[in-house]
């Protein structure tokens, strides 16, 4: 994280919390808190932060980075701690699973039967082939697919 | 190119002054505690200094400004017979005036002292390389023993001062300034932009933390100010231009007119009768007033006026003359024209406000879209007896009570978004607002959202806490969005308690966004109109922030009010006494001494040209055709040089900044290892100061630069930089105000041409023009100073030896000849 981020710039947050009070993630999931999360990562370390399952949560809408006045890059941080995290082995399941359908398939939802039959229904071509072998060479180089094990 | 000899005959003989007098040379190394000791070896430097040509006496010592200091210095004059003395520790602009005294007591003459700056030029910014900083150190104490040779005695003149003043804005400030000045006895014009003196505090309900009535404590002084005999008010009236210089400006002001007459008895008959409404801008748009109106009823004067941009009678015709008709006492006059009135002036005080943040760029927050969200500023109006709702808190939307109400804390300050100042009162105001409200509304729900709660004047902590026992609720988070319930016209407002790290929504009638100051939108104009110099976040810069709060750099220009900086009424009052006071101080001595610098011209020399006449700002070279001579008119000349490299037969001659003095510093430098070095040309107001800033600052920059102080840019001769190109300097910085902040109104338009020649020639020569730079830093750009250096420095580092030699080549005499 450190090497992604100006660590002075970090120290300049002076806790107004716009960026939480914009979150539409934290709105709906209690406990998701980017400001929280920065000040945790300042004070406490990494380690305390990595682990928490509620880090997932962010859209990456950038509202955050919006209306920050001090013009910190948060989404960019959340991504990175997500990053470290994924690294470090903590990798909710729910997101291992979405990220190995996209490794095996290409896709990030399954292609339905019943998908199929409205897009005849509709006029609508079938769903192109995808190079699931291309996607995969991506994601190896990428290293996403060795984090997912 | 050789547009004239290089003045010959530099020093004379070893160890002999130009006019040959023995030279005997005391040279003092100041520590200043750690300050420069920390960083570089005093004791060395002094043990250098001892071996210098002329040097009779070198002594390094921990406080050389002190008292005891001083005596040594005294001491050593009387007893050593010394004839030049040098001291080597921080900038001129602080101590050069001590140290000269100290010299004169000992019947010295005070031009035959000299500074090396090795504090904010050297130790401070090389904190870390103590070997460098001390050889820098050296090098600039040899630049000073160099110039010191060659100084000459100077006789200071001096000049009457205007016994007048000139207050420019009439907030509380200006008003304060004019009446103590008036008090003492002197004339003071008070140029005010709008209808009445009055300014922000007239428009504000309740002072904190006392609970004043704003208008109630401010409209008597308000009516003093419009009967005192020594006052002479002129409102809607501008500065347009000034010149001049301490003690003596001559001011143009333009006022616009009123089309009503002094004769007013302000009855307001003719309002009544006016068709035309337009928003009040004194109650921020939330009324209306008509065409022809009063500012507010306090006012002073207390005179009605016609907005022309309104008015049906605009463009000469008249089309309605319903005012007209109405006024009882004939007052109305629709062929007033807009006048120009010329003062003179010995003092100027400027106290032209602050602006409001405007904070409809937080698209969060729905000012402007939502009725029910609204500013600070309004909020006084809306609470104020005097206000478009005659006191009664109402919200905007609906016209009712508001029964839950929030304030939201550094609306546009403390952000980089906005302002990133804090700006000083909205914590406090915001606490009064609360409290106002508990007291006429006792069962309004209040919230305040806040950051830091910053409570920190006299009476302050005790009106928090008394906001806190009343039960305003204070949460710490600042909502990220407000959002409006439709129907309602009701407010959300989503954020974070962050002492709770738990979400909030609070629903509320009303939302109030406690803004920020900012400088005023024409500040630029003044800063022009004045040369004042202004720090980044654009409110003007004293002379010295904690020793000279209220002086700017500036001769007889003092500042008071947020002008300077976000303050409040009691801060705006306390800087306006002190204001009035500097410039009584310097109206009451009645004469002002004029530094001995200014240009001299030698008549067997000269030739009439009137080159030198024609880039002197101040028209102060006047040449007699018949007698083919030019002349300085010694009262308007301010020293800054410009004239000198423009006389193509050396017959200018500047006191106390002569060619070979600047020409002895350059060789003096370039002695030892010139290929690495970097010549600064630093400007005395603004680069210079912006350097000393950067020491200030401790912001570290590389070692290789020797700054050369000139009074101004315009003074630095071509032939400057050429001589140190031929003694294989390996770069040159030439810097200066910014254009349009010149301190000798536009002087540096020339060093811009001149700087542009030496390119050409540079290019012509086959030499790499980089190497000559031109910056304009002022004096709060300390960084801008650093980074400079910084790009030099890289210039440098990428330079060849054949460049070098290829430049002392096309530079040196052979070379010209060539």
């Amino acid at each position: 994280m450190k090497s992604h981020f100006d660590e002075q710039l970090l120290y300049e947050c002076y806790e107004c919390a716009r960026c939480t009070g914009s979150c539409p993630a934290a709105l709906a999931v209690e406990g998701f808190n980017p400001r929280n999360y920065l000040l945790t990562c300042l004070r406490m370390g990494l380690d305390a932060v990595v682990s928490d399952e509620k880090l997932w949560c962010c859209t990456t809408c950038h509202v955050c980075e919006d209306r920050c006045p001090q013009m910190l890059d948060v989404t960019d941080l959340l991504m990175s701690l997500m990053n470290e995290a994924a690294r470090r082995g903590f990798i909710p399941d729910k997101v291992r699973a979405g990220s190995q359908m996209v490794l095996h398939t290409g896709r990030v939802v399954l292609v339905s039967k019943r998908a199929s039959e409205m897009r005849e229904k509709l006029g609508l071509g079938p769903l192109p082939e995808i190079p699931v072998e291309e996607v995969e060479g991506i994601l190896e180089k990428t290293g996403l697919a060795g984090l997912l094990g | 190119m050789g547009k004239r000899p290089k003045p010959a005959g530099i020093s004379g003989p070893p160890g002999r002054s130009a006019s040959g007098e023995s030279l005997r040379i005391g040279v003092y190394v100041c520590h200043c505690g750690l300050n420069i000791d920390g960083s570089l070896d005093c004791q060395e430097v002094a043990r250098f200094a001892s071996t210098l040509d002329g040097v009779v006496l070198a002594k390094d010592s921990m406080y050389t400004c002190s008292n005891s200091g001083q005596e040594m210095i005294k001491a050593d004059i009387r007893e050593q017979g010394l004839n030049r003395v040098v001291v080597a520790s921080c900038t001129p602009r602080l101590h050069e005036p001590t140290f000269r005294a100290a010299c004169a007591e000992a019947g010295l003459n005070p031009y035959l002292f000299e500074m090396a700056n090795i504090r904010e030029h050297c130790s401070w910014v090389h904190l870390h390389d103590r070997k460098a900083a001390t050889e820098k150190a050296k090098d600039l104490v040899k630049m000073a023993v160099a110039r010191a040779r060659l100084l000459e005695p100077q006789v200071e003149t001096q000049v009457p001062i205007t016994p007048k003043a000139l207050v420019v804005g009439g907030g509380v400030a200006g008003i304060q300034a004019s009446l103590d000045l008036a008090e003492s006895g002197y004339q003071v014009y008070l140029v005010e932009k709008e209808a009445s003196i009055g300014g922000r505090m007239a428009q504000i309900d309740k002072t904190f933390p006392t609970m004043d009535c704003s208008i109630c404590i401010l409209a008597p002084k308000m009516s003093e100010v419009g009967r005192h005999p020594k006052i002479e008010l002129m409102t809607l009236s501008e500065v347009e231009s000034v010149d001049g210089y301490i003690g003596n400006f001559r001011v143009r002001v333009r006022r616009r007119p009123r089309y009503v007459s002094r004769e007013c008895t302000y009855c307001g008959d003719c309002a009544k009768e006016c068709p035309q409404h337009a928003p009040n801008e004194f109650d921020c748009g939330l009324s209306t007033r008509k065409a022809i109106y009063s500012p507010f009823a306090q006012a002073v004067p207390a005179t009605y006026l016609i907005d022309m941009n309104l008015c049906l009678n605009k463009h000469g015709i008249v089309a309605c003359d319903r005012c007209l008709q109405a006024c009882q006492h004939k007052c109305i006059d629709f062929s007033q024209k807009e006048e120009f009135l010329d003062l003179e002036v010995g003092t100027i005080i400027v106290c032209t406000g602050s602006d409001v943040y405007d904070p409809s760029s937080l698209t969060e927050l729905g000012y402007g879209r939502f009725p029910n969200v609204i500013t600070s500023l309004e909020f006084e109006r809306l609470i104020n007896a005097g206000g478009p709702t005659a006191g009664n808190l109402i919200r905007p939307s609906d016209k009712k009570v508001p029964r839950t109400v929030a304030f939201l804390q550094c609306i546009g300050s403390r952000s980089k978004r906005s302002n990133p100042y804090c700006s000083n009162i909205c914590c406090m105001n915001t606490i009064k607002d609360a409290l106002l409200i508990r007291e006429h509304w006792p069962e309004t729900k209040i919230y305040v959202f806040y950051i830091d709660i910053r409570a920190f004047g006299k009476g302050f902590e005790d009106l928090l806490q008394r906001a806190r026992r009343e039960g305003i609720v204070f949460i710490r988070g600042i909502p990220g969005e407000i959002i409006q319930d439709e129907r309602t016209g009701n407010l959300k407002l989503i954020g974070e308690n962050t002492l709770l790290s738990k979400l909030y929504q609070y629903e509320v009638d009303l939302a109030i966004l406690s803004v920020g100051i900012e400088p005023r939108k024409d500040s630029a104009v003044v800063k022009r109109l004045l040369s004042l110099p202004s720090m980044a976040d654009g409110f003007f810069m004293e002379a010295h922030p904690k020793l000279r709060p209220v002086d700017t750099p500036t001769g007889g220009i003092f500042l008071a009010g947020c002008a300077e900086g976000p303050k409040d009424i009691k801060d705006s009052v306390t800087q306006a006494s002190a204001a009035a006071s500097r410039a009584n101080i310097l109206m009451s001595k009645g004469k002002v001494t004029v530094e001995a610098i200014t240009a001299r011209i030698d008549p067997d020399l000269c030739t009439g040209c009137a080159a030198c006449s024609r880039v002197c700002p101040y028209g102060a070279i006047l040449v007699d055709p018949e007698r083919k001579r030019a002349q300085v008119v010694e009262a308007a000349c301010a020293g800054c040089g410009t004239c000198a490299p423009e006389c193509r037969f050396g017959a200018i001659r500047m006191r106390h900044f002569s060619d070979l003095q600047i020409l002895a510093q350059i060789d003096a430098l370039a002695e030892t290892a010139a290929r690495r070095k970097i010549l600064a040309f630093c400007c005395n107001w603004c680069s210079y100061a912006g350097a000393d800033f950067s020491g200030v600052s401790r912001m570290q920059y590389p070692t290789e630069v020797r700054i050369v102080r000139t009074m101004c840019s315009g003074r630095v001769d071509p032939l400057f930089v050429e001589h140190a190109f031929s003694k294989g300097i390996a770069a040159v910085l030439v810097s200066g105000c910014h254009p349009g902040d010149c301190h000798y109104i536009n002087a540096n338009l020339q060093t811009e041409k001149r700087v542009q020649r030496l390119w050409k020639k540079m290019t012509r020569l086959g030499l790499d023009k980089d190497r000559l730079r031109l910056a304009w830093i002022s004096a709060a750009e300390g960084l801008k100073f650093a980074r400079e250096i910084q790009a030099l420095q890289a210039v440098v580092a990428a330079l060849s030896d054949e460049e070098i030699e290829k430049g002392i080549r096309a530079f040196s005499e052979k070379g010209q000849a060539a």
